[in-house]
């Protein structure tokens, strides 16, 4: 899979691209996920809720994102998300790990987005960052961690996903 | 190009009409002026290498990256100095409600950890700007700091501002080094926002894109506050608090 430099290279239309492909990528990731623990039914209360507002808001991630890529958008993949969806226990403990990657991910690819496109991620990782302190709340966790979120590169992002199961296909 | 009311391009007297937009009773004027005196000489250039890397350092944010050895323009230095102001804001509101005590423990709990936040984003921001920093104009927080209901709605406004005024300013800043840390206080600042909504029983998230709001509107809900008082007039401390939401 090629995904966006980790090291800063002078924004350009392209680079644009390619990071948004890789943003892509992670709402197709969140989107399903919910999609999936909703459609499961093992969610009750105000985790049943967040995933539902949640949900709609990674939807209108995918959409935006689709819309900017136009015909460069990457295909969406089939997830495997295993019994991660259908507990309510191990959907927490994923979408913890899902929202606050999220945001360190969009984070390192800031600086790299010309002013524009970084006006348009900014939205959305404002939103992200919401998300992953509501979750983290719920979670009984901390849902401001750190001072600074600081950025990880795409490739770390990824490496984070898939040791913790979350970046299966079938 | 934005002009911020910190803009050090500007000579920093009455001529100057964003100043004065955003004057709040003289006391943003005074700070500026004294910024202007502490950096004449070297209003347009800064070298951030040793500064950028200090703040970094105390954010944790280990670079170490050669390019934050950039010259800092004027526009960031101006979008800087208003974060400077607000952080010193925001760093004492929540620290002075700490040391008072007179909030819920919940309450108290957020305001420690947000708290010790601020003053890590204030103690970054004045070590980028170097000899550009401003001095704290020093606030008055009248009965917000120990009244719950008061001190909550004001924690959600300012939370809710910031993370708007952050992805305002973001897409304006220079130097993608700036920009890297500015989006990593930014998302933060959106769990912050978060946090205390939630803590108050308003829903965390309300919408998929959340819009900036201006350097102008972030001066106009600072300004409501009264918080904000100039040493020329000497009600620091017997100033009733305007602002209750």
């Amino acid at each position: 899979m090629r995904h966006a430099a980790a090291a800063p290279a002078a924004p350009s239309a392209a680079q644009d691209q390619q990071i948004l492909n890789f943003a892509l990528l992670l709402e197709y990731l969140q989107e399903g996920f919910y999609s999936d623990a909703v459609k499961s039914g093992a969610l009750k209360g105000e985790v049943r809720h967040f995933a539902e507002v949640v949900g709609e808001h990674e939807r209108a991630h995918v959409a935006y994102l689709q819309k900017a890529l136009g015909a460069r958008a990457r295909q969406r993949p089939t997830f495997a998300f295993g019994d991660k969806t259908q507990h309510e226990r191990s959907f927490v403990d994923a979408a913890v790990v899902l929202e606050n990657v999220g945001v360190v991910a969009y984070n390192g690819q800031a600086a790299n987005l010309t002013r524009p496109v970084l006006a348009a991620a900014a939205e959305i990782v404002s939103v992200e960052g919401r998300h992953a302190a509501w979750i983290s709340d719920l979670a009984g966790r901390a849902p401001a961690p750190r001072a600074a979120d600081v950025g990880i590169s795409a490739g770390e992002a990824l490496r984070i996903l898939r040791s913790a199961g979350l970046l299966k296909t079938r | 190009m934005m002009k911020g009311p910190f803009d050090p391009s500007s000579s920093g007297t009455a001529d100057v009409p964003t100043l004065a937009e955003f004057d709040l009773d003289g006391a943003l004027r005074e700070m500026a002026d004294e910024a202007f005196t502490l950096s004449r000489g070297d209003l347009f250039r800064l070298s951030a290498t040793a500064a950028a890397a200090g703040a970094l350092v105390g954010l944790g944010l280990a670079t170490g990256d050669a390019e934050a050895a950039a010259t800092m323009s004027a526009n960031d230095i101006s979008i800087l100095r208003f974060d400077q102001v607000l952080e010193y804001l925001q760093a004492g509101l929540y620290t002075e409600a700490e040391r008072l005590g007179a909030l819920k423990p919940e309450t108290l709990a957020w305001a420690r950890v947000v708290g010790a936040h601020e003053r890590a984003h204030l103690q970054a921001i004045t070590k980028l700007l170097g000899t550009n920093a401003v001095k704290n104009p020093g606030f008055n927080y009248g009965a917000v700091t120990s009244d719950e209901t008061a001190f909550l709605k004001t924690a959600v406004a300012f939370e809710d501002l910031t993370a708007a005024l952050l992805k305002w300013q973001a897409p304006r800043l220079d130097s993608r080094e700036i920009v890297a840390v500015a989006v990593s206080l930014h998302s933060v600042e959106t769990r912050h926002s978060a946090w205390i909504r939630h803590l108050v029983g308003l829903e965390p998230a309300t919408t998929p894109f959340d819009k900036p709001a201006s350097q102008a509107e972030m001066a106009a809900l600072i300004r409501s506050t009264h918080f904000v008082v100039s040493r020329r007039t000497k009600t620091a401390g017997k100033k009733k608090p305007g602002y209750t939401g």
